[in-house]
């Protein structure tokens, strides 16, 4: 009974447990499903939204929402072709270029946050909305497909027969699990979530934390849509839209509270396998897209109903 | 009046909040045409008994009872339909809406379904005359001053036509003129056979008004009897269970030392072009009625809110600290009234809190020393006597030991300035006295205190030098013996301005 | 004389309500002028009919959004509720019921929708935020079910009736403006501001504010499926996917008429301003020739000056 209750107090296990058992039911009932080559594409796909969602739940922790995530998985995904420059033979000029672009649209974000004190719904909704007619204009709406090989090499290679992507993605997890667990931003930037007032005036900075925080949601984002890029080997526009909405609910199904201040990462890196998982379960039973959308909001909506309520105000 | 059925009662109730039991088998009854005083100490279970009384609230055990029938479940809407009214100490109004619409919010008079203007433009005027309130009644309440907001609220009460009345700390932001009104009312409905409980801090009033008294000392009744067989003094003894003499620590000789904050024309929120000087060792007291710009003259200091000053001085230094961490940097710290929402991050843990202010202090390189935290926390913990787990939530500590947390963030810094605003409000006597001693070590370890209190004992007995606040001015400033309550009261009034200026010892 | 008395305080008190808008509703007259100076064809009725026929869908997802807004939510299931709304009328017109029987059905269909999504923010304590996320993909999905690619039948008068040549939808969008200011003159209509702006103050003074809560969703949800029967007469048929840019135009136009997130914060007249401010800026764009990307770009630009600009001033006012 007790163990029970420790496993409903602790959201990250709880959605760590469901994903086994899913797994395990789903190995046992369909052909196919448990073998190592569909459980590695399964993480392969997971490393994408977990990435992008490693920036949104930092910035679900402070308190706020990036509705830019896809935009700027999109417009890295594009640009990476075309800016990377072609003296370049590693790549890795045109990638961090990419990162760069990112980031900077990220601090426009926070800038935008703090200084002209818009909500961070609106400002990144905005930034969004702007980013869409910007890629289009610069872009010109078709496909670019990629050549730069540091991005072909992240998104194919398979060292010792894990996907690059996965190795990015574990690489990711540790560096924000540290920097929310055993870095004083991390601290900062929850207690900022739970009481903006009480932190500011226990000489918390919003401004700077602000900044850095939407930064790096943008830097997570960029890094998302490169990944995406090169598995995909072809940028378009819209392709990083159905990463949003994955990424807001791989945090909430982590157990972290939309409303900040509560949560961690390692409840958003069963989360994005969570939903990939129902996803792929979805394609399974070979229902139309209408019956397969139903299914993912309802099981969305379960799942909330398990580890997403908020306490009584 | 002797055989009259109490009109509302509550029967042995218990209600408790993350733990912590804050009303143990609680007793009381109104009677009709009777003034019921209920006083305590912050922090003693008053509001939440009137939550329960008025059905905000549902008591883990014990009866509501109106008429003398138990009611299972009282809600709002129930209690109102009952003819139970309440002036809450939380405003109830909705900024947007208007004077009119705020008044008959929940008691809508209706034709068709509609809100019926016509009725409640009359019903409303009628109350609005009966309070004084001759404001626009389609004015948003929004663009209201505090004092009238109140006002508002106690119309919106008599409009309900009640039976039963329940004043929290109603005269707390009036004016006299306005408490004179709300005096009058009330002995107009007492004859007219309503029943009435008022809360309040101020035992003169409450001497003047009243004829029965309940007093609640850390949720138990220690009295429920008539005010004529008691006076003043006995009243504070039942209040807080001891003399409140032994509650302060003794002042030492005055022995000004250097000149820690100096500031001329010093403007921030409502304050306008103070100058005061304050010195090292010294507790300096800022007195007034609520809302005269004790708050921001501290959060002007702190560099929480825009302030200017024509000459400001801090350590030797020109200028003031522009925003909170550079005002951290420079050894100032502020300790916020209202804890809840300002001063802590309640659903984190206690070690979380106190941690706060010193991350960066502590970081080895990038990361944190979790060892140099747990000690320093652990240290804190003993220091401050808080007992227990300190990776409860905050939230689960009483009024006192919450303010001894927000109190403890701020000790690793080593502070040389503490501005406190009203730190003992809603903390039980004993923590307040361990404050009242800490406050006292940090002057005489050579610290600068400065004070904000609505508790005018505590500038008495504690301060050093107080400074009177009024309409965002310095009223007056008071040392020594010239420190008393007269003095105090009189300057935040306005009335004897002249005689506490001429008192004040430069 | 009390009956001249009751006018005055409902009068005083819906004026009062313009206090800050007057610079909304100054730069909404400015862009109307400077749209009828650019294309004077907007003051001929068939002109007129076609620009209130633009506004018109805009108008009701902007009050369908702008009433959870005010009532401390959001909602960001409007764009599928849209598609479900067209996608309804055009699968029911045919039916035996006509018209009336899809009117019907889509009212049933938005209220019903709305109403749940009430329930389950109000008593099972979710945040509306991620309800409504969840809500979009089952609503967006039902109307992919109803009618997988686009299609249907809508009666060609009803098309004519409400997008040709007669201002019928701007009659039917004062109608439903009157409806929306009836329903305010109510104690839960008025509920609906006091709970958003002070809930528990609103609690406290008997306002029922889990009800109120549950019908501002139902009637959100009425609104925006209206919206998509508009938007299905006017196109003629239904499309399942046709209501997505929906969303967020809804709280850009709201946000655009200064409604604000925290609840209790704006007007129902603002918001509609800031649908037709939104509404001119975009055929604007669209008749100068901009490229619908270049809209995009100025709308997210628009979106971020609306609420940057009033607080730059409040802060500049502050500082001074």
């Amino acid at each position: 009974m007790s163990i029970v209750r420790t496993v409903f107090r602790n959201p990250p296990l709880l959605t760590f447990l469901l994903v086994a058992l899913v797994w395990i039911v789903a190995s046992l009932t369909l052909r196919g499903f448990g073998a190592y080559g569909h459980l590695r594409y399964l993480l392969e796909l997971a490393a994408v939204i977990g990435i992008a969602a490693a920036g949104q739940t930092l910035v679900i922790l402070m308190g706020g929402i990036d509705l830019s995530v896809g935009a700027v998985i999109t417009v890295t995904a594009i640009l990476v072709p075309l800016i990377s420059p072609a003296w370049d033979p590693t790549g890795l000029a045109g990638v961090g270029l990419a990162l760069l672009i990112a980031v900077g649209i990220g601090l426009l974000n926070g800038a935008g946050a703090t200084y002209l004190r818009v909500p961070p719904i609106i400002m990144t909704l905005a930034m969004a909305t702007f980013l869409q007619g910007l890629l289009v204009i610069v872009a010109g709406g078709s496909a670019v497909t990629v050549q730069n090989p540091a991005v072909i090499l992240l998104g194919q290679a398979r060292p010792l027969g894990v996907p690059a992507g996965v190795l990015l993605w574990i690489v990711v997890s540790a560096v924000v699990l540290l920097l929310i667990h055993r870095m004083p931003i991390g601290a900062r930037f929850l207690a900022l979530g739970a009481n903006p007032l009480a932190a500011r005036l226990s000489g918390v900075s919003i401004t700077r934390n602000t900044l850095v925080l939407y930064a790096l949601s943008g830097f997570f984002a960029g890094l998302a849509g490169i990944l995406l890029l090169g598995m995909n080997r072809q940028g378009y526009v819209g392709i990083g839209d159905p990463y949003l909405l994955t990424s807001i609910a791989a945090v909430v199904l982590g157990g972290t509270s939309i409303l900040g201040g509560r949560g961690t990462y390692a409840g958003t890196i069963p989360g994005a396998i969570l939903l990939v998982t129902t996803t792929a379960l979805i394609t399974v039973v070979n229902a139309s897209p209408g019956w397969r959308s139903i299914m993912f909001g309802t099981l969305i909506l379960a799942l909330l109903l398990i580890s997403g309520r908020e306490a009584r105000r | 009046m002797k055989d009259a059925k109490p009109l509302l009662e509550a029967r042995q109730v218990f209600k408790g909040f993350f733990g912590n039991p804050v009303l143990k088998g609680v007793d009381i009854a109104l009677f009709p045409g009777r003034v019921h005083a209920l006083l305590g100490e912050n922090g003693a279970g008053k509001s939440t008994l009137i939550n329960l009384l008025s059905g905000a609230l549902q008591p883990d055990d014990g009866t509501i009872a109106v008429d003398g029938q138990p009611v299972e479940r009282l809600s709002p809407a129930s209690a109102r339909a009952a003819g139970i009214a309440v002036v809450q100490q939380e405003l109830s109004l909705a900024g947007e809406l208007s004077i009119a619409e705020n008044i008959g919010l929940g008691a809508y008079p209706r034709r068709f379904g509609l809100i019926d203007y016509q009725a409640l433009h009359k019903g409303v005027r009628q109350v609005c005359d009966m309070v004084g309130l001759t404001e626009p009644l389609a004015m948003p309440v929004a663009s209201l001053a505090l004092g009238r907001r109140q006002m508002v609220e106690i119309a919106k009460a008599m409009f309900r036509k009640p039976r039963v009345l329940i004043l929290d700390e109603p005269t707390s932001s009036l004016s006299a003129h306005e408490a004179g009104i709300l005096a009058g009312l009330i002995a107009t409905l007492r004859d007219r056979g309503v029943g009435l409980l008022y809360i309040s801090h101020r035992l003169n009033e409450v001497q003047a008004l009243c004829s029965h008294v309940t007093v609640l000392k850390d949720g138990v009744v220690t009295a429920d009897q008539s005010l004529a067989e008691i006076d003043g003094k006995g009243l504070v003894r039942l209040m807080v269970g001891r003399e409140t003499g032994e509650l302060f620590p003794p002042r030492p000789p005055a022995c000004p030392g250097a000149i820690r904050i100096s500031v001329e024309g010093f403007s921030a929120g409502l304050v306008r072009d103070a100058g005061f000087t304050a010195r090292v060792g010294e507790i300096v007291g800022i007195g007034g009625l609520v809302g005269q710009g004790q708050e921001d003259l501290l959060l002007g200091l702190y560099g929480a809110i825009p302030a200017k000053a024509a000459r400001a001085e801090i350590d030797g230094k020109p200028g003031l600290p522009g925003r909170v961490t550079e005002a951290n940097a420079a050894g100032i710290v502020y300790v916020p009234a209202d804890r809840k929402h300002e001063g802590l991050v309640l659903p984190h843990s206690i070690a979380s809190n106190i941690i706060l202010p010193s991350l960066g202090r502590l970081a080895r390189g990038a990361f944190r020393d979790r060892s140099a935290e747990t000690g320093l926390i652990a240290d804190l913990a003993k220091k401050l006597t808080i007992k227990g787990d300190v990776a409860r939530p905050v939230q689960a500590l009483s009024g006192g030991n919450q303010q001894k947390v927000a109190l403890a963030k701020w000790l690793p810094l080593d502070p040389s300035v503490f501005l406190l605003n009203d730190p003992t409000r809603g903390v039980d006597i004993e923590t307040k006295r361990e404050i009242y001693l800490m406050l006292r070590n940090f002057a005489s370890e050579g610290r600068l205190v400065i004070l904000a209190s609505s508790d005018t004992p505590e500038l008495v007995n504690l301060c050093d030098r107080v400074v009177v606040l009024r309409e965002g001015r310095i009223a007056a400033e008071l040392t020594g013996h010239a420190i008393t309550e007269e003095a105090i009261v009189g300057a935040a009034m306005g009335v004897t301005e002249r005689v506490a200026d001429k008192e004040a010892v430069q | 004389m009390s009956a001249s008395a009751s006018n005055w305080l409902y009068g005083a008190v819906q004026h009062r309500r313009n206090r800050g808008l007057g610079g909304l509703y100054v730069v909404v007259a400015a862009f109307l002028v400077l749209y009828a100076a650019l294309f004077p064809g907007i003051l001929s009725i068939g002109g007129f009919s076609k620009f209130t026929q633009n506004w018109f869908p805009l108008a009701l997802v902007t009050m369908a959004q702008a009433l959870l807004m005010l009532n401390g939510g959001i909602t960001l299931a409007i764009g599928p509720l849209v598609s479900l709304g067209a996608v309804i009328a055009a699968t029911t017109m045919g039916g035996a019921f006509g018209v009336p029987g899809g009117l019907l059905a889509v009212s049933i269909a938005g209220i019903a929708i709305g109403a749940i999504t009430g329930v389950v923010v109000a008593h099972l304590r979710l945040p509306a935020i991620i309800v409504t996320l969840a809500g979009s993909f089952i609503i967006g999905g039902a109307a992919l079910i109803l009618l997988p690619r686009p299609g249907g039948f809508v009666p060609d008068w009803l098309s004519n009736a409400l997008a040709g040549h007669t201002p019928i939808a701007f009659v039917v969008l004062v109608v439903i403006v009157g409806h929306w200011k009836l329903f305010l003159a109510t104690p839960l209509g008025l509920g609906i501001y006091a709970a958003g702006d002070n809930p528990l103050g609103a609690f406290r003074s008997g306002v029922p504010i889990e009800r109120v809560k549950i019908v501002s969703f139902a009637l959100s949800g009425l609104l925006a499926a209206l919206a998509g029967l508009f938007v299905a007469a006017q196109t003629g048929s239904g499309d399942p996917v046709i209501g997505t840019p929906f969303t967020l135009n809804s709280i850009a136009a709201a946000v655009l008429g200064g409604v604000g997130f925290i609840g209790g914060k704006g007007t129902m007249r603002g918001a509609i301003c800031g649908s037709l401010l939104l509404s001119v800026m975009i055929n604007v764009m669209f008749f100068l020739g901009f490229p619908p990307v270049a809209q995009y770009v100025a709308q997210g630009l628009i979106i971020v000056g609306a609420v940057a600009v009033p607080e730059l001033l409040a802060q500049w006012r502050a500082g001074r």
